[in-house]
């Protein structure tokens, strides 16, 4: 009971082996890749910008309530908002979204395929399926995550700003020039590399639910749950070991 | 034209590229498209400078700290920073850190030096200016407080040296004056002490008299208030008699100093010595006539009879 998690590693570990040993067969899933390029990173877009434009106005309108005295100017709002946007809600948001919408999806597609027989029939045509299916999903993520990011930083920032400057918390210029006053150089960086882990992690997690389903359509459904549960877990594990270690 | 998939992932890729590029120099103080210029100063203190912050010329923002760092051979912080290519940056340019730390308002403050010198290279070093901070001040002119603060500290000691053994002297003025002010206050408090009934029945009279007078003031107000007003026209009253007297007194005063300056009849009895000499003489005469009929009355009273009983 206790070796479950350890052995559910090594697995995971495996795949992951077997999956890096198929990248050089570009061919293979070359093909699929763009596909899964639009489907994880470009179809994303709308819901990972209403998400992070929203995640933006808000924390600008709460720090403004937050920030009651008369001493502190209203540009540090802009140098709160933006460093939060670019370091953690940035990459944060938009992950948990990606773990809903595509970590459930790619855990139900392979989980199908899985119960179908569908990869064993892969296998049976000689091809690997592991690089034929994994391969380009995990790719696409880790490609795609730091573009849905920049997006999300982007948006969030902007939403915030105009959050503040139309709700009269504070001008875009004082908003702007409060960001540039306390902007890391590093912050960015770290959201571009937070966002490739968590772009890896909800996608192999989720290919690893889905290629290793059983048990018919329930087990399809367990495994979509699972894979959108463990994500979300993971991410948040893996946002903390990086904080912790690069920051 | 069909869009394929992978030329929208290409443009995606590209578009958050640029986006990412342009964001992260914009909010480093860069220029969006041109290109920079890196300096480098070094500081005993950098006073709370960290990077990121902005380089100010004439308080204008023109570029950003890129890194502080301690620097292992010289033990100063060196800091490296870049401005805008457009600010020409010559020898005798000085760099100051100025802001508040506590607030984490901290910023390099560039001043250039004269147009006509030449341009410091990339990545060349700019002087130091001096720390014109409240705690750089009080840290330079330290010493020479210290030394004040030592001297005052010197005449303090003396001071209480001797009022020490003013004090542990018994026959020292200051040591009598303390035992009888404290003897005296000893028996002030003893006098408080025993009399202390008789000072609370003095309050307590004290009290329900001004009590009484209150409650008076409160039953009567409307008598008070009349007799306040009959004071009130008395006084008027009295002010015009005052002043009729005064004008009386003037009367007064013409009229004595007519008398004084020897006018009219008064004057001139008052003034002229005359008079008092004529009297003056004639009660002699009259003294002597006296003396004259003391000695011999008969001679005057021959004539009358009944003086001849004598």
């Amino acid at each position: 009971m206790i070796l479950n998690p350890i052995r559910a590693l090594g697995k995971y570990s495996q795949l992951l082996y077997h999956a890096f040993g198929a990248l050089p067969e570009f061919g293979t899933y070359r093909v699929n890749l763009w596909q899964q390029m639009m489907r994880i990173g470009i179809d994303s877009l709308p819901i990972v910008m209403l998400a992070a434009a929203f995640s933006g106005a808000v924390t600008t309108v709460q720090t403004a309530y937050q920030l009651v005295s008369p001493l502190i100017p209203r540009s540090i709002i802009g140098s709160i908002v933006v460093p939060s946007m670019i370091l953690e809600l940035g990459a944060v948001v938009t992950g948990f979204i990606l773990a809903g919408r595509v970590g459930a999806r790619i855990a139900a597609e392979l989980g199908t395929m899985r119960v179908t027989e569908q990869i064993d029939a892969l296998e049976a045509m000689g091809l690997n399926s592991i690089g034929y299916l994994i391969v380009p999903r995990v790719l696409a993520g880790i490609v795609m995550f730091p573009v849905l990011y920049v997006a999300a930083s982007f948006v969030g920032i902007g939403g915030g700003m105009l959050v503040g400057h139309f709700g009269g918390f504070v001008p875009i210029g004082e908003f702007l020039e409060g960001a540039r006053e306390f902007f890391q150089p590093f912050d960015p960086v770290f959201g571009l590399i937070k966002s490739l882990v968590f772009g890896f992690t909800i996608t192999s997690i989720s290919c690893f639910k889905g290629y290793n389903t059983s048990g018919g359509a329930e087990g399809v459904g367990r495994s979509t749950t699972q894979a959108a549960v463990a994500s979300c877990v993971f991410l948040l594990l893996a946002d903390l070991v990086l904080a912790a270690t690069l920051l | 034209m069909k869009i394929s998939n992978e030329l929208k992932v290409g443009l995606t890729i590209i578009g958050a590229t640029v986006i990412f590029i342009l964001g992260v120099r914009y909010f480093e103080d860069l220029p969006l498209f041109a290109t920079t210029y890196e300096l480098k100063a070094e500081f005993e203190d950098a006073g709370g400078l960290i990077p990121g912050n902005l380089v100010r010329v004439s308080g204008v923002s023109v570029g950003s700290v890129n890194s502080v760092v301690i620097s292992q051979e010289t033990g100063k912080v060196e800091i490296g920073f870049h401005v805008d290519r457009n600010i020409i940056v010559t020898e005798g340019s000085y760099a100051i850190v100025t802001g508040i730390d506590a607030l984490g308002a901290v910023r390099l403050d560039l001043f250039l030096g004269s147009p006509s010198a030449p341009q410091i290279p990339e990545g060349g070093l700019v002087d130091p200016g001096k720390g014109s901070d409240l705690l750089g001040d009080l840290s330079a002119s330290a010493p020479e407080m210290f030394d004040k603060v030592s001297g005052v500290l010197d005449g303090l000691d003396s001071v209480l040296a001797e009022a020490g053994t003013m004090l542990s002297q018994p026959e020292s003025d200051l040591r009598r004056t303390m035992s009888s002010m404290e003897s005296a206050v000893a028996e002030l408090d003893a006098l408080l002490a025993s009399e202390r009934g008789r000072v609370d029945s003095i309050m307590s009279n004290v009290e329900s008299v001004t009590g009484s007078l209150d409650s008076a003031m409160g039953k009567d107000g409307e008598k008070v208030s009349q007799v306040m007003n009959h004071l009130g026209t008395t006084l008027t009253t009295l002010d015009a008699e005052l002043a009729r007297l005064s004008s009386v007194s003037d009367n007064l005063n013409v009229l004595l100093q007519k008398l004084n300056e020897g006018q009219g009849t008064l004057g001139l009895l008052i003034n002229d010595p005359t008079m008092y000499h004529k009297m003056d003489s004639t009660l002699d005469s009259i003294n002597s006539l006296l003396a004259d009929f003391e000695s011999d009355p008969a001679k005057y009273l021959g004539e009358m009879k009944l003086v001849d009983l004598f």
